[in-house]
Protein backbone atom coordinates (compact mmCIF):
# COMPACT_ATOMS: atom_id res chain seq x y z
CA UNK A 1 0.00 0.00 0.00
CA UNK A 2 1.38 3.57 -1.00
CA UNK A 3 2.36 5.35 2.31
CA UNK A 4 1.29 8.68 2.48
CA UNK A 5 2.52 11.24 4.18
CA UNK A 6 -0.38 13.76 4.61
CA UNK A 7 0.86 16.25 6.78
CA UNK A 8 4.64 15.12 7.24
CA UNK A 9 7.27 16.97 6.44
CA UNK A 10 6.36 20.61 5.05
CA UNK A 11 5.21 21.39 8.34
CA UNK A 12 8.43 23.16 8.78
CA UNK A 13 7.64 25.37 12.24
CA UNK A 14 8.12 21.97 14.16
CA UNK A 15 11.37 20.07 14.31
CA UNK A 16 11.56 16.60 13.44
CA UNK A 17 12.60 15.46 17.13
CA UNK A 18 9.79 16.97 18.52
CA UNK A 19 7.46 15.73 15.87
CA UNK A 20 7.86 12.49 16.94
CA UNK A 21 7.55 13.59 20.91
CA UNK A 22 4.08 14.70 20.14
CA UNK A 23 3.27 11.82 18.07
CA UNK A 24 4.48 8.91 20.65
CA UNK A 25 3.08 11.33 23.19
CA UNK A 26 -0.75 11.81 21.66
CA UNK A 27 -0.29 7.74 21.34
CA UNK A 28 0.56 7.00 24.59
CA UNK A 29 -2.12 8.83 25.81
CA UNK A 30 -4.87 7.28 23.12
CA UNK A 31 -3.71 3.36 24.21
CA UNK A 32 -3.78 4.21 27.78
CA UNK A 33 -7.30 5.00 27.21
CA UNK A 34 -7.63 2.15 25.08
CA UNK A 35 -6.36 -0.15 27.73
CA UNK A 36 -7.17 0.98 31.02
CA UNK A 37 -10.95 -0.22 30.96
CA UNK A 38 -9.87 -3.57 29.43
CA UNK A 39 -7.33 -3.46 32.17
CA UNK A 40 -9.68 -2.76 35.27
CA UNK A 41 -11.94 -5.89 33.81
CA UNK A 42 -9.50 -7.72 34.02
CA UNK A 43 -8.01 -6.86 37.56
CA UNK A 44 -11.77 -6.67 38.98
CA UNK A 45 -12.29 -10.01 38.06
CA UNK A 46 -9.25 -10.87 40.45
CA UNK A 47 -10.45 -9.17 43.30
CA UNK A 48 -12.03 -10.00 46.53
CA UNK A 49 -15.20 -7.63 47.15
CA UNK A 50 -12.98 -6.30 50.17
CA UNK A 51 -10.70 -5.20 47.61
CA UNK A 52 -12.78 -3.95 45.22
CA UNK A 53 -15.01 -1.52 47.62
CA UNK A 54 -12.75 -0.81 50.96
CA UNK A 55 -9.00 -1.11 49.22
CA UNK A 56 -9.48 0.06 46.07
CA UNK A 57 -6.42 0.63 44.43
CA UNK A 58 -4.60 0.31 40.49
CA UNK A 59 -3.07 -2.85 41.14
CA UNK A 60 -4.50 -5.97 42.71
CA UNK A 61 -2.81 -7.07 45.81
CA UNK A 62 -4.03 -10.47 45.98
CA UNK A 63 -5.30 -11.62 42.72
CA UNK A 64 -7.55 -14.95 43.34
CA UNK A 65 -9.40 -16.65 41.07
CA UNK A 66 -12.26 -17.10 43.56
CA UNK A 67 -14.90 -15.02 41.50
CA UNK A 68 -14.28 -17.06 38.34
CA UNK A 69 -15.26 -19.83 40.25
CA UNK A 70 -17.94 -18.46 41.60
CA UNK A 71 -19.37 -17.54 38.81
CA UNK A 72 -19.19 -20.86 37.28
CA UNK A 73 -19.97 -23.24 40.06
CA UNK A 74 -22.85 -21.22 42.06
CA UNK A 75 -23.94 -19.14 39.28
CA UNK A 76 -24.24 -21.50 36.62
CA UNK A 77 -22.20 -19.44 34.07
CA UNK A 78 -21.64 -22.88 31.80
CA UNK A 79 -25.56 -23.20 31.00
CA UNK A 80 -25.44 -19.18 29.70
CA UNK A 81 -22.37 -20.30 27.52
CA UNK A 82 -23.97 -23.79 26.50
CA UNK A 83 -27.01 -21.69 25.57
CA UNK A 84 -25.19 -19.18 23.40
CA UNK A 85 -23.21 -21.07 22.02
CA UNK A 86 -26.33 -22.88 20.51
CA UNK A 87 -28.27 -19.85 19.33
CA UNK A 88 -24.93 -18.39 17.92
CA UNK A 89 -23.98 -21.19 16.16
CA UNK A 90 -27.33 -22.26 14.61
CA UNK A 91 -28.14 -18.83 13.67
CA UNK A 92 -24.83 -18.83 12.41
CA UNK A 93 -25.15 -22.07 10.09
CA UNK A 94 -28.53 -21.07 8.71
CA UNK A 95 -27.87 -17.39 7.84
CA UNK A 96 -24.64 -17.98 6.21
CA UNK A 97 -26.04 -20.95 4.18
CA UNK A 98 -28.71 -18.79 2.65
CA UNK A 99 -26.43 -16.12 2.15
CA UNK A 100 -24.31 -17.64 0.01
CA UNK A 101 -26.77 -19.05 -1.93
CA UNK A 102 -28.31 -15.53 -2.20
CA UNK A 103 -25.53 -13.63 -2.78
CA UNK A 104 -24.00 -16.25 -5.12
CA UNK A 105 -27.68 -15.34 -7.23
CA UNK A 106 -26.93 -11.27 -6.96
CA UNK A 107 -22.95 -11.24 -7.91
CA UNK A 108 -23.35 -14.03 -10.63
CA UNK A 109 -26.75 -14.41 -12.00
CA UNK A 110 -28.67 -11.92 -14.42
CA UNK A 111 -32.08 -11.53 -13.78
CA UNK A 112 -35.04 -8.65 -13.69
CA UNK A 113 -34.92 -7.19 -10.34
CA UNK A 114 -31.62 -7.62 -9.17
CA UNK A 115 -30.98 -3.91 -7.70
CA UNK A 116 -34.69 -4.45 -6.15
CA UNK A 117 -33.38 -7.17 -4.24
CA UNK A 118 -30.18 -5.86 -3.18
CA UNK A 119 -31.68 -2.71 -2.11
CA UNK A 120 -33.69 -4.68 -0.04
CA UNK A 121 -31.02 -6.46 1.48
CA UNK A 122 -29.17 -3.01 2.24
CA UNK A 123 -32.45 -1.63 3.67
CA UNK A 124 -33.28 -4.99 5.77
CA UNK A 125 -29.57 -4.41 7.31
CA UNK A 126 -30.52 -0.95 8.45
CA UNK A 127 -33.26 -1.39 10.00
CA UNK A 128 -32.65 -1.45 13.62
CA UNK A 129 -33.84 -4.35 16.38
CA UNK A 130 -35.41 -2.01 17.95
CA UNK A 131 -37.93 -0.80 15.70
CA UNK A 132 -38.89 -4.98 15.37
CA UNK A 133 -38.71 -5.94 18.58
CA UNK A 134 -42.45 -5.21 19.40
CA UNK A 135 -43.86 -6.65 16.44
CA UNK A 136 -41.46 -9.73 16.72
CA UNK A 137 -42.65 -10.86 20.10
CA UNK A 138 -46.26 -10.70 18.70
CA UNK A 139 -45.52 -13.17 15.83
CA UNK A 140 -43.21 -15.62 17.99
CA UNK A 141 -46.04 -15.78 20.79
CA UNK A 142 -48.70 -16.48 17.88
CA UNK A 143 -45.92 -19.38 16.79
CA UNK A 144 -46.01 -20.45 20.55
CA UNK A 145 -42.44 -20.06 20.27
CA UNK A 146 -41.54 -17.86 22.98
CA UNK A 147 -38.64 -18.36 25.74
CA UNK A 148 -37.06 -21.03 23.44
CA UNK A 149 -33.71 -21.19 21.68
CA UNK A 150 -35.18 -21.89 18.66
CA UNK A 151 -37.58 -19.12 18.69
CA UNK A 152 -34.40 -16.92 19.46
CA UNK A 153 -32.19 -17.99 16.61
CA UNK A 154 -35.50 -17.25 14.24
CA UNK A 155 -35.66 -13.75 15.45
CA UNK A 156 -31.72 -13.35 15.42
CA UNK A 157 -32.22 -13.86 11.85
CA UNK A 158 -33.36 -10.52 10.85
CA UNK A 159 -29.92 -9.25 11.53
CA UNK A 160 -27.72 -11.76 10.82
CA UNK A 161 -29.55 -12.42 7.29
CA UNK A 162 -28.94 -9.61 6.08
CA UNK A 163 -25.66 -8.46 7.46
CA UNK A 164 -23.72 -11.89 6.09
CA UNK A 165 -26.26 -11.55 2.76
CA UNK A 166 -24.22 -8.06 2.26
CA UNK A 167 -20.74 -9.41 3.51
CA UNK A 168 -20.72 -12.26 0.80
CA UNK A 169 -21.57 -10.26 -1.97
CA UNK A 170 -18.86 -8.21 -1.32
CA UNK A 171 -16.56 -10.96 -1.08
CA UNK A 172 -17.64 -12.98 -3.99
CA UNK A 173 -17.60 -9.67 -5.92
CA UNK A 174 -13.84 -9.56 -5.41
CA UNK A 175 -13.51 -13.53 -6.72
CA UNK A 176 -12.80 -13.36 -10.76
CA UNK A 177 -15.63 -15.21 -12.72
CA UNK A 178 -13.39 -16.91 -15.07
CA UNK A 179 -12.40 -20.10 -13.15
CA UNK A 180 -15.96 -20.59 -12.73
CA UNK A 181 -16.88 -20.12 -16.79
CA UNK A 182 -14.43 -22.29 -17.51
CA UNK A 183 -15.15 -25.25 -15.30
CA UNK A 184 -19.01 -24.18 -16.88
CA UNK A 185 -17.34 -24.80 -20.24
CA UNK A 186 -15.39 -28.21 -19.22
CA UNK A 187 -19.27 -28.89 -18.22
CA UNK A 188 -19.96 -28.39 -14.59
CA UNK A 189 -23.04 -27.14 -13.60
CA UNK A 190 -23.55 -23.13 -12.15
CA UNK A 191 -23.78 -24.69 -8.98
CA UNK A 192 -20.98 -27.28 -9.19
CA UNK A 193 -19.16 -24.74 -10.12
CA UNK A 194 -20.12 -22.52 -7.25
CA UNK A 195 -19.57 -25.52 -4.51
CA UNK A 196 -16.18 -26.69 -6.28
CA UNK A 197 -14.38 -23.18 -7.53
CA UNK A 198 -16.24 -20.01 -5.52
CA UNK A 199 -16.54 -21.92 -2.04
CA UNK A 200 -13.19 -22.96 -1.89
CA UNK A 201 -11.81 -19.41 -3.23
CA UNK A 202 -14.06 -17.21 -0.85
CA UNK A 203 -12.98 -19.87 1.77
CA UNK A 204 -11.08 -17.39 4.32
CA UNK A 205 -14.10 -14.60 2.91
CA UNK A 206 -16.93 -17.06 4.57
CA UNK A 207 -15.18 -17.48 7.81
CA UNK A 208 -14.69 -14.05 8.69
CA UNK A 209 -18.71 -13.20 7.55
CA UNK A 210 -19.18 -16.61 9.64
CA UNK A 211 -17.29 -14.56 12.53
CA UNK A 212 -18.97 -11.50 12.60
CA UNK A 213 -22.45 -13.31 12.38
CA UNK A 214 -21.30 -15.60 15.49
CA UNK A 215 -20.27 -12.45 17.11
CA UNK A 216 -23.47 -10.42 16.13
CA UNK A 217 -25.66 -12.87 17.70
CA UNK A 218 -23.28 -13.67 20.94
CA UNK A 219 -23.12 -10.04 21.72
CA UNK A 220 -27.34 -9.65 20.80
CA UNK A 221 -28.89 -8.51 24.30
CA UNK A 222 -32.54 -7.04 23.40
CA UNK A 223 -34.00 -9.86 21.75
CA UNK A 224 -32.53 -12.19 24.42
CA UNK A 225 -34.13 -9.73 27.16
CA UNK A 226 -37.43 -9.75 25.37
CA UNK A 227 -37.77 -13.60 24.93
CA UNK A 228 -35.67 -15.56 27.28
CA UNK A 229 -37.41 -15.76 30.60
CA UNK A 230 -36.54 -19.38 31.93
CA UNK A 231 -33.28 -19.22 33.63
CA UNK A 232 -31.87 -22.15 32.23
CA UNK A 233 -31.96 -20.59 29.11
CA UNK A 234 -30.43 -17.13 29.15
CA UNK A 235 -27.97 -16.59 26.74
CA UNK A 236 -24.63 -15.12 28.10
CA UNK A 237 -25.31 -11.11 28.03
CA UNK A 238 -28.68 -12.18 29.60
CA UNK A 239 -26.98 -14.43 32.45
CA UNK A 240 -24.46 -11.13 32.88
CA UNK A 241 -27.05 -8.60 32.83
CA UNK A 242 -29.28 -10.49 35.68
CA UNK A 243 -25.98 -10.15 38.12
CA UNK A 244 -26.19 -6.63 37.58
CA UNK A 245 -30.08 -5.92 38.05
CA UNK A 246 -30.04 -7.93 41.01
CA UNK A 247 -30.04 -6.43 44.60
CA UNK A 248 -26.21 -7.08 45.16
CA UNK A 249 -23.51 -5.84 43.16
CA UNK A 250 -21.29 -8.75 42.50
CA UNK A 251 -18.71 -6.53 40.42
CA UNK A 252 -15.61 -9.56 40.70
CA UNK A 253 -17.62 -12.37 39.09
CA UNK A 254 -19.55 -10.30 36.57
CA UNK A 255 -16.13 -8.98 35.61
CA UNK A 256 -15.11 -12.59 35.51
CA UNK A 257 -18.21 -13.39 33.16
CA UNK A 258 -16.85 -10.22 30.94
CA UNK A 259 -13.00 -11.59 30.25
CA UNK A 260 -14.58 -14.79 29.73
CA UNK A 261 -17.55 -13.79 27.22
CA UNK A 262 -15.26 -11.38 25.95
CA UNK A 263 -11.93 -13.17 25.27
CA UNK A 264 -13.33 -15.87 22.44
CA UNK A 265 -14.97 -12.77 20.54
CA UNK A 266 -11.61 -10.90 21.02
CA UNK A 267 -9.68 -13.57 19.36
CA UNK A 268 -12.03 -14.23 16.61
CA UNK A 269 -12.03 -10.48 15.75
CA UNK A 270 -8.54 -10.45 15.39
CA UNK A 271 -8.06 -13.46 13.46
CA UNK A 272 -10.79 -12.20 10.95
CA UNK A 273 -8.90 -8.47 11.10
CA UNK A 274 -7.81 -8.29 7.61
CA UNK A 275 -11.32 -9.29 5.74
CA UNK A 276 -12.72 -7.16 8.67
CA UNK A 277 -10.68 -4.24 7.73
CA UNK A 278 -12.04 -4.90 3.68
CA UNK A 279 -15.47 -5.48 5.05
CA UNK A 280 -15.07 -2.49 7.12
CA UNK A 281 -14.53 0.00 3.87
CA UNK A 282 -17.73 -1.29 2.35
CA UNK A 283 -19.05 0.31 5.59
CA UNK A 284 -20.82 -3.05 6.36
CA UNK A 285 -20.27 -4.45 10.01
CA UNK A 286 -22.20 -2.81 12.62
CA UNK A 287 -20.35 -1.37 15.53
CA UNK B 1 -14.63 5.46 -1.88
CA UNK B 2 -12.94 1.71 -2.31
CA UNK B 3 -16.08 -0.05 -1.57
CA UNK B 4 -15.19 -3.53 -1.86
CA UNK B 5 -12.47 -3.32 -4.00
CA UNK B 6 -13.11 -5.24 -7.08
CA UNK B 7 -9.73 -6.09 -8.52
CA UNK B 8 -10.84 -5.59 -12.52
CA UNK B 9 -12.78 -8.99 -11.84
CA UNK B 10 -16.18 -9.69 -12.96
CA UNK B 11 -17.22 -6.78 -15.34
CA UNK B 12 -16.19 -8.49 -18.49
CA UNK B 13 -17.17 -12.05 -17.60
CA UNK B 14 -20.82 -10.82 -15.96
CA UNK B 15 -21.22 -9.43 -19.91
CA UNK B 16 -20.40 -12.39 -21.60
CA UNK B 17 -22.64 -14.62 -19.21
CA UNK B 18 -25.89 -15.15 -19.54
CA UNK B 19 -26.03 -15.38 -22.89
CA UNK B 20 -28.25 -18.06 -24.55
CA UNK B 21 -29.55 -19.87 -22.01
CA UNK B 22 -30.50 -16.43 -20.17
CA UNK B 23 -33.93 -17.51 -19.01
CA UNK B 24 -33.36 -21.13 -17.43
CA UNK B 25 -30.09 -19.20 -15.79
CA UNK B 26 -32.75 -16.42 -14.42
CA UNK B 27 -34.92 -19.51 -12.61
CA UNK B 28 -31.97 -20.61 -10.97
CA UNK B 29 -31.13 -17.30 -9.77
CA UNK B 30 -34.15 -16.63 -8.15
CA UNK B 31 -34.50 -20.01 -6.57
CA UNK B 32 -31.07 -19.35 -5.05
CA UNK B 33 -32.80 -16.15 -3.66
CA UNK B 34 -35.61 -17.82 -2.03
CA UNK B 35 -34.78 -18.75 1.59
CA UNK B 36 -32.87 -15.13 2.17
CA UNK B 37 -35.94 -13.28 0.67
CA UNK B 38 -38.51 -15.10 3.02
CA UNK B 39 -36.56 -14.13 5.37
CA UNK B 40 -36.16 -10.57 5.01
CA UNK B 41 -39.86 -9.80 3.48
CA UNK B 42 -41.37 -12.21 6.91
CA UNK B 43 -38.93 -11.30 9.47
CA UNK B 44 -37.82 -7.56 8.26
CA UNK B 45 -40.11 -6.56 5.97
CA UNK B 46 -43.55 -7.59 7.35
CA UNK B 47 -42.76 -6.59 10.84
CA UNK B 48 -41.61 -3.46 10.19
CA UNK B 49 -44.98 -2.70 8.47
CA UNK B 50 -46.79 -4.28 11.50
CA UNK B 51 -44.40 -2.17 13.83
CA UNK B 52 -46.05 1.05 12.02
CA UNK B 53 -50.07 -0.86 11.88
CA UNK B 54 -49.64 -1.09 16.10
CA UNK B 55 -48.29 2.20 16.60
CA UNK B 56 -51.76 3.03 15.12
CA UNK B 57 -53.93 0.81 17.65
CA UNK B 58 -54.45 0.73 21.20
CA UNK B 59 -52.93 -2.89 21.18
CA UNK B 60 -51.92 -4.39 24.28
CA UNK B 61 -50.60 -7.95 24.97
CA UNK B 62 -53.59 -10.73 24.56
CA UNK B 63 -55.66 -8.29 23.02
CA UNK B 64 -55.71 -6.94 19.60
CA UNK B 65 -56.51 -3.88 20.24
CA UNK B 66 -58.73 -0.85 17.77
CA UNK B 67 -57.31 1.68 15.38
CA UNK B 68 -57.05 4.86 17.08
CA UNK B 69 -55.45 7.05 14.76
CA UNK B 70 -52.30 9.62 16.14
CA UNK B 71 -53.79 9.17 20.23
CA UNK B 72 -50.74 7.23 20.82
CA UNK B 73 -48.28 9.86 19.13
CA UNK B 74 -50.28 12.54 20.95
CA UNK B 75 -50.26 10.98 23.97
CA UNK B 76 -46.29 10.18 23.60
CA UNK B 77 -45.63 14.14 22.68
CA UNK B 78 -46.87 15.18 26.55
CA UNK B 79 -44.76 12.94 28.08
CA UNK B 80 -41.56 14.03 29.76
CA UNK B 81 -40.08 10.88 29.29
CA UNK B 82 -40.44 11.19 25.62
CA UNK B 83 -39.29 14.26 25.19
CA UNK B 84 -36.43 13.26 27.06
CA UNK B 85 -35.97 10.62 24.35
CA UNK B 86 -36.01 13.60 21.77
CA UNK B 87 -33.54 15.70 23.21
CA UNK B 88 -30.95 12.58 24.53
CA UNK B 89 -31.31 11.15 21.08
CA UNK B 90 -30.10 14.39 19.55
CA UNK B 91 -27.64 15.18 21.40
CA UNK B 92 -26.23 11.52 21.95
CA UNK B 93 -25.97 11.28 17.69
CA UNK B 94 -24.47 14.68 17.51
CA UNK B 95 -22.13 15.20 20.20
CA UNK B 96 -20.68 11.59 19.98
CA UNK B 97 -20.83 11.58 16.40
CA UNK B 98 -18.57 14.92 16.24
CA UNK B 99 -16.56 12.90 18.60
CA UNK B 100 -15.48 9.95 16.67
CA UNK B 101 -15.97 12.37 13.71
CA UNK B 102 -12.56 14.46 15.39
CA UNK B 103 -10.71 11.29 17.22
CA UNK B 104 -11.47 9.22 14.48
CA UNK B 105 -10.09 11.34 11.89
CA UNK B 106 -7.21 12.71 13.61
CA UNK B 107 -6.03 8.65 14.86
CA UNK B 108 -6.66 7.74 11.21
CA UNK B 109 -4.19 10.65 10.10
CA UNK B 110 -1.52 9.88 12.83
CA UNK B 111 -1.36 5.94 11.89
CA UNK B 112 -1.19 6.77 8.43
CA UNK B 113 2.20 8.31 8.85
CA UNK B 114 4.58 5.48 9.37
CA UNK B 115 6.74 5.47 12.48
CA UNK B 116 7.96 2.28 14.37
CA UNK B 117 5.18 0.05 15.82
CA UNK B 118 2.20 1.31 13.82
CA UNK B 119 1.05 -2.11 12.89
CA UNK B 120 0.82 -2.62 16.90
CA UNK B 121 -1.21 0.16 17.19
CA UNK B 122 -3.40 -0.60 14.38
CA UNK B 123 -4.27 -3.50 15.95
CA UNK B 124 -4.86 -1.64 19.21
CA UNK B 125 -7.22 0.43 18.13
CA UNK B 126 -9.75 -2.45 17.19
CA UNK B 127 -9.67 -3.60 20.90
CA UNK B 128 -12.77 -1.51 21.85
CA UNK B 129 -14.65 -2.80 18.72
CA UNK B 130 -13.78 -6.34 18.99
CA UNK B 131 -14.97 -6.39 22.56
CA UNK B 132 -18.95 -7.48 22.93
CA UNK B 133 -20.53 -4.02 23.23
CA UNK B 134 -22.35 -5.26 26.49
CA UNK B 135 -18.95 -5.99 27.95
CA UNK B 136 -17.71 -3.06 27.23
CA UNK B 137 -20.81 -0.97 28.71
CA UNK B 138 -20.16 -3.66 32.03
CA UNK B 139 -16.71 -2.40 32.08
CA UNK B 140 -17.73 1.24 31.86
CA UNK B 141 -20.60 1.22 34.39
CA UNK B 142 -18.03 -0.30 36.88
CA UNK B 143 -15.47 2.35 35.94
CA UNK B 144 -17.93 5.08 36.76
CA UNK B 145 -18.80 3.63 40.05
CA UNK B 146 -18.49 6.38 43.01
CA UNK B 147 -16.60 3.83 45.25
CA UNK B 148 -14.08 1.43 43.65
CA UNK B 149 -14.16 2.32 40.18
CA UNK B 150 -11.52 3.22 38.21
CA UNK B 151 -12.37 6.83 36.98
CA UNK B 152 -12.32 8.52 40.40
CA UNK B 153 -9.73 6.86 41.37
CA UNK B 154 -7.65 7.64 38.33
CA UNK B 155 -8.58 11.13 38.82
CA UNK B 156 -7.35 11.14 42.54
CA UNK B 157 -4.34 9.53 41.93
CA UNK B 158 -3.11 12.08 39.50
CA UNK B 159 -4.77 14.88 41.80
CA UNK B 160 -8.17 16.13 39.18
CA UNK B 161 -10.05 15.03 41.94
CA UNK B 162 -10.95 15.35 45.81
CA UNK B 163 -13.72 12.84 46.67
CA UNK B 164 -16.03 11.29 44.66
CA UNK B 165 -18.28 11.27 42.14
CA UNK B 166 -20.67 9.14 41.27
CA UNK B 167 -20.92 9.71 37.57
CA UNK B 168 -24.37 7.44 36.87
CA UNK B 169 -26.06 8.75 39.64
CA UNK B 170 -26.49 11.78 39.06
CA UNK B 171 -28.44 13.72 36.40
CA UNK B 172 -25.88 16.31 35.02
CA UNK B 173 -23.22 13.70 34.60
CA UNK B 174 -24.98 10.42 33.69
CA UNK B 175 -25.71 11.40 29.57
CA UNK B 176 -21.55 12.64 29.38
CA UNK B 177 -20.32 9.49 31.20
CA UNK B 178 -23.23 7.23 28.78
CA UNK B 179 -21.33 9.33 25.83
CA UNK B 180 -18.02 8.72 27.12
CA UNK B 181 -18.54 4.91 27.23
CA UNK B 182 -20.19 4.92 23.52
CA UNK B 183 -17.15 7.29 21.58
CA UNK B 184 -14.48 4.54 23.40
CA UNK B 185 -16.84 1.65 22.48
CA UNK B 186 -17.53 3.81 18.21
CA UNK B 187 -14.48 5.45 17.42
CA UNK B 188 -12.41 2.44 15.94
CA UNK B 189 -15.21 2.17 13.14
CA UNK B 190 -14.62 5.52 12.21
CA UNK B 191 -10.41 5.32 12.29
CA UNK B 192 -9.94 2.42 10.66
CA UNK B 193 -12.79 3.27 8.09
CA UNK B 194 -11.04 6.80 7.36
CA UNK B 195 -7.68 4.80 7.25
CA UNK B 196 -8.37 2.48 4.81
CA UNK B 197 -10.22 5.37 2.63
CA UNK B 198 -7.21 7.49 3.26
CA UNK B 199 -4.68 4.36 1.89
CA UNK B 200 -6.52 4.81 -1.06
CA UNK B 201 -5.73 8.79 -1.94
CA UNK B 202 -3.02 8.77 -4.56
CA UNK B 203 0.09 9.79 -3.31
CA UNK B 204 0.99 11.98 -6.72
CA UNK B 205 -2.17 14.09 -5.20
CA UNK B 206 -0.10 14.78 -2.62
CA UNK B 207 3.44 15.59 -4.76
CA UNK B 208 1.47 17.73 -7.15
CA UNK B 209 0.22 20.10 -4.25
CA UNK B 210 3.59 20.02 -2.67
CA UNK B 211 4.78 21.47 -5.92
CA UNK B 212 2.24 23.67 -6.11
CA UNK B 213 3.40 25.14 -3.06
CA UNK B 214 0.55 24.02 -0.84
CA UNK B 215 0.86 23.78 2.89
CA UNK B 216 -0.10 20.97 5.20
CA UNK B 217 -3.54 22.12 6.09
CA UNK B 218 -3.95 23.35 2.25
CA UNK B 219 -3.22 19.42 0.84
CA UNK B 220 -5.61 18.40 3.58
CA UNK B 221 -8.41 20.77 2.96
CA UNK B 222 -7.69 20.40 -1.14
CA UNK B 223 -6.07 16.95 -1.54
CA UNK B 224 -7.23 14.83 1.76
CA UNK B 225 -10.75 15.61 2.67
CA UNK B 226 -12.47 15.46 -0.75
CA UNK B 227 -10.68 12.33 -1.69
CA UNK B 228 -12.45 10.75 2.17
CA UNK B 229 -15.57 12.60 1.72
CA UNK B 230 -18.16 9.66 0.90
CA UNK B 231 -16.53 7.52 3.22
CA UNK B 232 -16.40 10.24 6.18
CA UNK B 233 -20.37 11.07 4.95
CA UNK B 234 -21.31 7.25 4.81
CA UNK B 235 -19.80 6.16 8.53
CA UNK B 236 -21.29 9.15 9.76
CA UNK B 237 -24.51 8.40 8.32
CA UNK B 238 -24.26 4.86 9.39
CA UNK B 239 -22.58 5.44 12.68
CA UNK B 240 -25.59 7.61 13.60
CA UNK B 241 -28.40 5.10 12.50
CA UNK B 242 -26.74 3.20 14.83
CA UNK B 243 -26.10 5.26 18.12
CA UNK B 244 -30.02 6.93 17.85
CA UNK B 245 -30.89 2.87 17.92
CA UNK B 246 -28.89 2.14 20.40
CA UNK B 247 -29.85 -0.36 23.32
CA UNK B 248 -27.62 -1.60 25.38
CA UNK B 249 -25.08 1.29 26.12
CA UNK B 250 -27.99 2.87 28.08
CA UNK B 251 -29.80 -0.19 29.07
CA UNK B 252 -26.63 -1.84 30.80
CA UNK B 253 -25.24 1.59 32.62
CA UNK B 254 -28.49 3.39 33.70
CA UNK B 255 -32.11 2.05 32.60
CA UNK B 256 -32.70 5.24 30.97
CA UNK B 257 -32.46 6.94 34.70
CA UNK B 258 -31.74 8.66 36.96
CA UNK B 259 -35.11 10.39 36.70
CA UNK B 260 -35.26 9.88 32.50
CA UNK B 261 -31.98 11.94 32.35
CA UNK B 262 -30.49 9.18 29.91
CA UNK B 263 -34.20 8.22 28.16
CA UNK B 264 -33.77 7.18 24.64
CA UNK B 265 -36.31 5.60 22.60
CA UNK B 266 -35.44 1.89 22.60
CA UNK B 267 -35.04 1.96 26.35
CA UNK B 268 -38.43 3.82 25.98
CA UNK B 269 -39.92 0.87 24.32
CA UNK B 270 -39.09 -1.90 26.18
CA UNK B 271 -40.42 -0.32 29.15
CA UNK B 272 -43.23 0.00 27.14
CA UNK B 273 -43.39 -3.56 26.22
CA UNK B 274 -43.28 -4.09 29.96
CA UNK B 275 -46.07 -2.50 31.10
CA UNK B 276 -47.93 -4.93 27.85
CA UNK B 277 -49.21 -1.27 26.01
CA UNK B 278 -47.57 -2.30 22.46
CA UNK B 279 -49.71 0.33 20.98
CA UNK B 280 -47.74 2.91 22.88
CA UNK B 281 -44.31 0.78 22.91
CA UNK B 282 -44.55 0.59 19.37
CA UNK B 283 -45.29 4.39 18.64
CA UNK B 284 -41.85 4.95 20.69
CA UNK B 285 -39.69 3.20 17.79
CA UNK B 286 -42.45 3.98 14.63
CA UNK B 287 -41.57 7.83 15.83
CA UNK B 288 -38.10 7.74 14.99
CA UNK B 289 -38.78 5.90 11.76
CA UNK B 290 -39.31 9.07 9.22
CA UNK B 291 -36.07 10.31 10.84
CA UNK B 292 -34.38 6.74 10.16
CA UNK B 293 -35.63 6.70 6.51
CA UNK B 294 -34.48 9.93 5.98
CA UNK B 295 -31.07 8.41 6.63
CA UNK B 296 -31.44 5.10 5.19
CA UNK B 297 -32.37 6.68 1.80
CA UNK B 298 -29.06 9.04 2.10
CA UNK B 299 -26.92 6.03 2.88
CA UNK B 300 -28.37 4.01 0.14
CA UNK B 301 -28.11 6.54 -2.30
CA UNK B 302 -24.30 6.78 -1.60
CA UNK B 303 -23.26 3.33 -1.28
CA UNK B 304 -25.12 2.90 -5.23
CA UNK B 305 -22.54 5.94 -6.07
CA UNK B 306 -20.19 3.66 -5.53
CA UNK B 307 -20.64 0.95 -7.10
Amino acid sequence: MAAVQPIGRANRSWSPVLRRVALYATLALVALAIVFPVYWMVTISLKLPREIYRLPGLWPQAPTLENYRELIVERGFLINIRNSLVVAGATTLASVGMSTLAAFSIVRFRYRFKGLVGRLILFAYLTPTSLLFIPLSVIVARLQLGDTLYGLVIVYLTFSVPLSTWLLIGYFRGVPAELEEQAMVDGTTRLGAMLRILLPLSLPGLAAVGIFTFTAAWNELLLALIFITNENRRTVPLGLQYLITGDVFLWGPIMAGAVLSALPVIVLYFLAQRYMVQGLTAGSVKG
Amino acid sequence: MAVVTVPGAGVRGERRRGMGFAGRNALTGYLLLVPVLLVLLGLVAYPFFYAIYISFTNRVVGIAGEWVGLANFRYLVGQPSFQRAVTNTVTLVVVTGLAKLVIGLGLALLLNERFRGRGLFRSLVLLPWAMPGFVAFLVWRLLFLPIGGGVNLLLQQVGLLDGVIDWLGQRSTALPAVMVATVWRGFPFWCISFLAALQNVPTELYEAARIDGASAWQRFLAVTLPAIRPVVLTVALLSSIWTANSFENIWIMTQGGPSDATMVFPVLAYFGMQTQRLGEAAAVSVALVPALLILVFIVTALMRDEE
